[in-house]
């Protein structure tokens, strides 16, 4: 027992001095809230800070223009952009000169429209916050539009199409915009509004990667060499796979938490009791956390966790609500009723409606039976991956 | 202290440690010498019980080890090969995490970590995060790590990889103060010359295979190797080489303009009696120069191939 707690403390020790889960488990999804809000009009009592970003891109580089004028041009925040090298870039954020540095590699460009990545590398500060974390996001989108372009592109190819005109079609589909047609301001069958669903369906979301971190840390310390210290000394080797999913669990617990309280301020939307929040917020923390059981036996890399993480993320938070409710009839909406991400919105939407306890008991029941039978499901995949 | 019975251990396929069998005693340090590939990390992890063994079996200080077995891990202390300390965390806190999972608290922690920073030459660095440390100060905080609970069997692995001259001395030097103490040491290297500095015996592993075994002098007199000796220096040397070669030690005398060449059993214990002769027999000696076989040359007559490519 000491040692589970010895291997947790410092786990969450470390995750917070490294920031990652700050940066993911609050800020992105604080800022992907006011994005969406803003975008299908809600209320914007919250004023956006000016940002001012540091970009260094090479002169001649399509898609660098493009995100550059993506950053100032959302109409949500008001963004200015230096142009200065990359060396410059770093120092000027060191000393709080700007925001946020925006890097750009030579051939970025190149390598995006072509399909084979490009990594875009962004420095924050001290002064970083929810605004910066608003431009990271709005270049993520504007990359992975261009990666769509790319994969129609490629499509294109099988197809004879010649060069130049796979680059029209490729700028075509990143200027398109999402093809899912959202539906705004719909409330499902539960009682919560617009901005609580987008709140909470956000916390959902975000919760498979705050959890994630717990898993990913395991895969990480295999690939750097500590688990094999770790296995070495005198305890059951389960210990050190509950310590993560421990992690976890308490990571997912607070940021959950903090984003419904500062997401319900920002948005004017109460949830309902706190003791009633505070179980949903234990159950469907419960649930996700399972997942990571699964996806621990899975993964050999942490890439590949990662991909199994934002897979799981994205089918549980889109089919959840996350981005726009989701409504479907028949066997369908039966499947998508057990996703707990869902059972978690329809809990708040009952307890934000003046539902009890009573009215929770087929939503927690969901989630922890989903947790049940992943663990289950994990017990029954053989384990190629930490144990070996 | 230690004994490793035929333990095989496959990947699909490949057959990585193919019935390795040898024994530790008390005190003593055991070589694992072996090139790239060859089931060394292997070896150890059946060892340490971070994998299982597909047959054969590992006791130390007579608990079966294997990774659900936990009695026998608290006697071991192992440094694995990739460096096993948290960069996020301190060097103090890294040992502080390690030492509580071994079972360590309060003062008696707090101390013992004292004791070791200082005994791996970290104590000023102790409140740095180990990300700013040099690769031998990593190395050195890698390796205090698996002292801090006096473990009876201390199992490096590779340790000197990726380190600067200066501080593979330093950890070549502790090593043997800790054999020095009793502590058994079990020590796997590709390094010719660190098995022979620090090991009272060595096994040579290739495939998965233990192919010989015994200390530095038993491996060399396995292959016939004999030592050279150099004399030069003027005189009679044609009446040196007659009176050198009827010595029981002496295989073969060459002389040549310069001196003297000889092919020689146990050459240190020799030469003072071949220096005497020579100089009786009417020769000035200007040189001596003693060459011995070494592992090296061992591995290569074992196995066909050179220890390192
Ligand atoms: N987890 C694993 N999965 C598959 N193959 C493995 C695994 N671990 C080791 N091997 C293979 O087993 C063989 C022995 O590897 P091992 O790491 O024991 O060698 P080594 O003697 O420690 O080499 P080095 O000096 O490079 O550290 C190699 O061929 C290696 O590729
Ligand atoms: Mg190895």
């Amino acid at each position: 027992m000491r040692q589970l707690w010895v291997m947790t403390t410092s786990d969450l020790r470390q995750r917070i001095r490294d920031k990652s889960v700050i940066i993911f488990s609050l800020i992105v999804p604080l800022a992907l809230m006011f994005v969406f809000n803003l975008v299908f009009g809600g209320t914007d009592e919250i004023e956006l800070e000016p940002v001012t970003v540091a970009v260094s891109a090479p002169a001649d580089d399509e898609v660098a223009g493009t995100l550059v004028e993506a950053i100032t041009g959302t109409g949500v925040i008001d963004v200015t952009v230096e142009q200065m090298s990359a060396g410059t870039a770093r120092t000027a954020v060191a000393d709080g000169e700007v925001n946020l540095a925006m890097i750009v590699p030579d051939g970025f460009g190149q390598d995006v429209l072509s399909g084979t990545g490009g990594a875009l590398e962004f420095v924050e500060g001290d002064t970083s916050g929810l605004e910066t974390g608003v431009v990271i996001v709005v270049s993520q989108s504007v990359l992975d539009a261009y990666a769509a372009g790319t994969v129609a592109a490629t499509a294109g190819g099988g197809l004879g199409l010649n060069p130049e005109e796979l680059g029209r079609v490729a700028q075509e589909a990143a200027t398109a915009g999402p093809t899912i047609d959202t539906v705004a301001g719909q409330t499902s069958d539960e009682q919560l509004g617009p901005g609580a669903s987008l709140v909470a369906g956000q916390a959902g979301l975000f919760l498979t990667f705050t959890v994630g971190f717990g898993v990913l840390g395991l895969i990480a310390e295999r690939q750097e060499g500590t688990l094999a210290r770790l296995q070495s000394m005198p305890m059951r080797p389960g210990l050190i796979v509950l310590a993560k999913a421990l992690t976890g669990f308490i990571l997912g617990v607070v940021a959950t938490s903090v984003l419904l309280t500062l997401g319900g301020l920002f948005f004017d939307v109460s949830f309902g009791p706190l003791a009633l929040v505070g179980l949903l917020i234990l159950s469907v923390v419960t649930a996700i956390t399972s997942l990571t059981f699964i996806v621990v036996r899975l993964a050999r890399t942490a890439e590949q966790a990662g991909i199994i993480q934002s897979i799981l993320a994205m089918v549980l938070g889109i089919s959840g609500g996350a981005f726009f409710p989701v409504s479907a009839s028949g066997a369908l909406a039966r499947v998508l009723d057990l996703n707990p991400i869902a059972a978690f919105t329809r809990g708040l939407g009952i307890t934000s409606g003046g539902g009890g306890l009573a009215d929770l008991a087929a939503p927690i029941a969901i989630m922890l039976g989903f947790a049940v039978v992943m663990l289950v499901v994990a017990r029954l995949i053989p384990d190629r991956g930490v144990s070996r | 202290m230690l004994e490793v019975e035929a333990v095989v251990r496959r990947f699909g396929d490949l057959t990585a440690v193919d019935g390795i069998s040898f024994e530790i005693a008390p005190g003593e340090t055991y070589g694992l010498l072996g090139p790239n590939g060859a089931g060394k990390t292997t070896t150890i992890s059946m060892i340490a019980g971070l994998l299982a063994a597909d047959s054969g079996a590992v006791r130390v200080l007579g608990e079966q080890m294997g990774p659900s077995r936990v009695a026998g891990k608290r006697h071991i202390g192992l440094v694995p090969q990739d460096l096993a300390i948290y960069p996020e965390l301190k060097g103090r806190e890294n040992m502080n995490f390690f030492g509580r999972l071994q079972g360590l608290g309060g003062k008696e922690l707090a101390t013992r970590v004292d004791e070791v920073l200082d005994l791996v030459g970290l104590t000023d660095r102790a409140g740095d995060p180990a990300k700013e440390y040099s690769g031998g100060m990593k190395r050195r905080l890698n390796i205090g790590i698996g002292l801090l609970h006096r473990p009876t069997l201390l199992i490096l692995d590779e340790p000197t990889v990726g380190v600067d001259p200066q501080s593979r001395n330093a950890i070549l030097e502790s090593v043997e103060a800790l054999s020095g103490e009793g502590m058994a040491v079990l020590y796997t290297t590709h390094y010719m010359e660190e098995a022979e500095r620090l090991c009272d015996r060595i096994g040579i592993v290739d495939s998965g295979q233990l192919q010989a075994e015994g200390t530095r002098d038993e491996l060399i007199r396995l292959i016939g190797g004999l030592d050279r000796v150099r004399l030069d220096g003027s005189g009679d040397l044609a009446a040196a080489a007659d009176a050198l070669g009827g010595l029981a030690a002496v295989e073969q005398v060459d002389a040549d303009r310069t001196g003297l060449s000889l092919a020689v059993r146990d050459a240190p214990t020799a030469v003072a009696e071949l220096v005497t002769r020579a100089t009786a027999a009417g020769v000035t000696l200007a040189d001596v120069e003693i060459t011995r076989p070494n592992l090296e040359q061992v591995f290569l007559h074992l196995t066909g191939k050179a220890l390192r490519d």
